[in-house]
């Protein structure tokens, strides 16, 4: 349950409030949200205090969220939260693009990847250092190695960097090479352990949904890093398993507008895992981008032919500026803008000062 | 008098225009956002304009989109292509 308090209900008697919940051995936790303070129970309350709680004058209105989650539901925040990756800001009113290899493959490969994916005007660079696949015998990434090389490739070109991590035991080499954002992948979205382990890391995560998942289980699984003290978590749709097999998994688009109604945490789609056909990928980047999400996460490589994992839905560089191009039209007919390219020259000072560029001076010839 | 003769214009061909117009507003404002991020020798039009109208499939004019095409490139402060 969620109680949105009276805007400038006083400290104290949020406090009091909390504390007579409390006394009943629930659990409450207080939203970061500063225009309303936005009290979470998140225990099972008894039917007398629910009544007693809806007609508390300093409660404007109780929300029951449509699932077991709580921390991450839309009413926990007044606006939609919007997590910091390095230096870009992702959720708001802003879209970004993150692009990389599949795999981390080499020193050389992916220096020149991330020259192609800055150049190309995307925010934040992936590739796979852990690969969880599905046979024994591929390629299972470069590991400590892999991340390595991902990060000097970043920071060579001064992009943030996001890898998946597989299991809690990698986390210390994880944070010792800086990675922005911890990207649990979607066959470990319900690994617990994984989860908790992540959340007190005090890193922006990346939280794939599993291929099985519906929202309910995936929603749930965020809440498990919210309640691990995790507030910067970015959901990533990345297609689910139907009964259609012309394309490696559906991607299910059918979710964005409902997630926005649902909980605060920003979504962005993966086309590439969705579909798994490189050519399909910037029709349904347009659509998701269209349809409300914060971003997409796409897979790019100089030869995909050669690429040591996921080659055929890997974007070439070029198809890649124009994906980051067409993603600054759908943000801007919907009413948003592509976020600033980490490192992009700054403006003149006098277009700063305005706000925008020069006073607008449009007059149309006689 | 059949609806396509009424004096009053079909509301949802309105509304068309009212929603291609609040979107063309949105692209010359992110138009706008892009060249003010670029160094000037870059975000010139020059013979860009030129390719572009060779290109277009009207029905407007190519004149007038060029004189649309200048006022936009002046209200991002740049010189207009020739």
């Amino acid at each position: 349950m969620i109680l949105r308090l009276e805007v400038g209900t006083p400290p104290e008697r949020v406090q009091a409030l909390r504390a007579r919940i409390e006394g009943e051995g629930l659990r409450t936790f207080l939203s970061p949200e500063s225009a309303r303070p936005i009290v979470a129970v998140v225990d099972a309350l008894p039917g007398s205090l629910a009544s007693e709680l809806a007609a508390h004058q300093d409660v404007a209105e109780v929300v029951r969220p449509h699932g077991g989650w709580t921390l991450v539901d839309r009413a926990f925040r007044e606006r939609p939260s919007v997590v910091a990756v390095g230096g870009v800001r992702v959720g708001g009113d802003q879209v970004i693009v993150i692009a990389g290899p599949c795999s981390v493959e080499g020193p050389e490969m992916m220096r020149e990847v991330a020259r192609r994916v800055r150049d190309a005007g995307a925010h934040v660079l992936r590739g796979g250092a852990f690969k969880p696949r599905t046979s024994p015998w591929a390629f299972q990434g470069l590991g400590v190695e892999g991340l390595r090389q991902l990060k000097d490739a970043g920071q060579a070109v001064g992009l943030p960097v996001v890898s998946e991590i597989m299991d809690a035991a990698d986390l210390p080499a994880f944070l010792d090479h800086d990675v922005d954002c911890l990207q649990i992948g979607a066959r470990n979205m319900q690994n617990f352990t994984l989860l908790k382990a992540v959340a007190g890391a005090r890193r922006a995560v990346l939280l794939k949904r599993g291929m099985s998942a519906t929202v309910e289980e995936w929603l749930t699984a965020a809440e498990y890093l919210a309640a691990g003290g995790c507030d910067q978590v970015i959901l990533c749709e990345r297609g689910i398993r139907t009964f259609e097999r012309a394309t490696r998994n559906t991607l299910d688009l059918t979710i964005l507008p409902l997630l926005s109604e649902w909980t605060h945490l920003p979504v962005i789609v993966d086309p590439a895992h969705a579909c798994g056909i490189a050519r399909l990928i910037p029709a349904l980047s347009r659509a998701a981008v269209a349809a409300g999400a914060c971003g997409v996460a796409v897979e790019v490589h100089p030869r995909p032919e050669t690429a040591r994992s996921d080659g055929p839905q890997a974007l070439l560089p070029g198809e890649l500026t124009q994906l980051v191009a067409e993603a600054r039209v759908q943000a801007a007919v919907t009413g948003r803008a592509l976020h600033p390219a980490p490192g992009a020259l700054a403006p003149p000072p006098g277009a700063r000062a305005a706000g925008l560029v020069r006073a607008p001076r449009v007059r149309f010839p006689s | 008098m059949n609806e396509a003769t009424n004096e009053s214009p079909n509301p949802a061909l309105r509304h068309q225009v009212a929603h291609l117009d609040r979107t063309l507003l949105a692209l010359c404002n992110e138009r706008a956002r892009l060249v003010a991020s670029l160094p000037p020798e870059a975000a010139n039009r020059g013979a860009r304009a030129d390719d572009l109208l060779r290109r277009n499939p009207g029905p407007l004019a190519a004149e007038d989109l060029r004189a649309i095409f200048a006022a936009i490139d002046r209200g991002c402060g740049l010189e207009p292509g020739p």
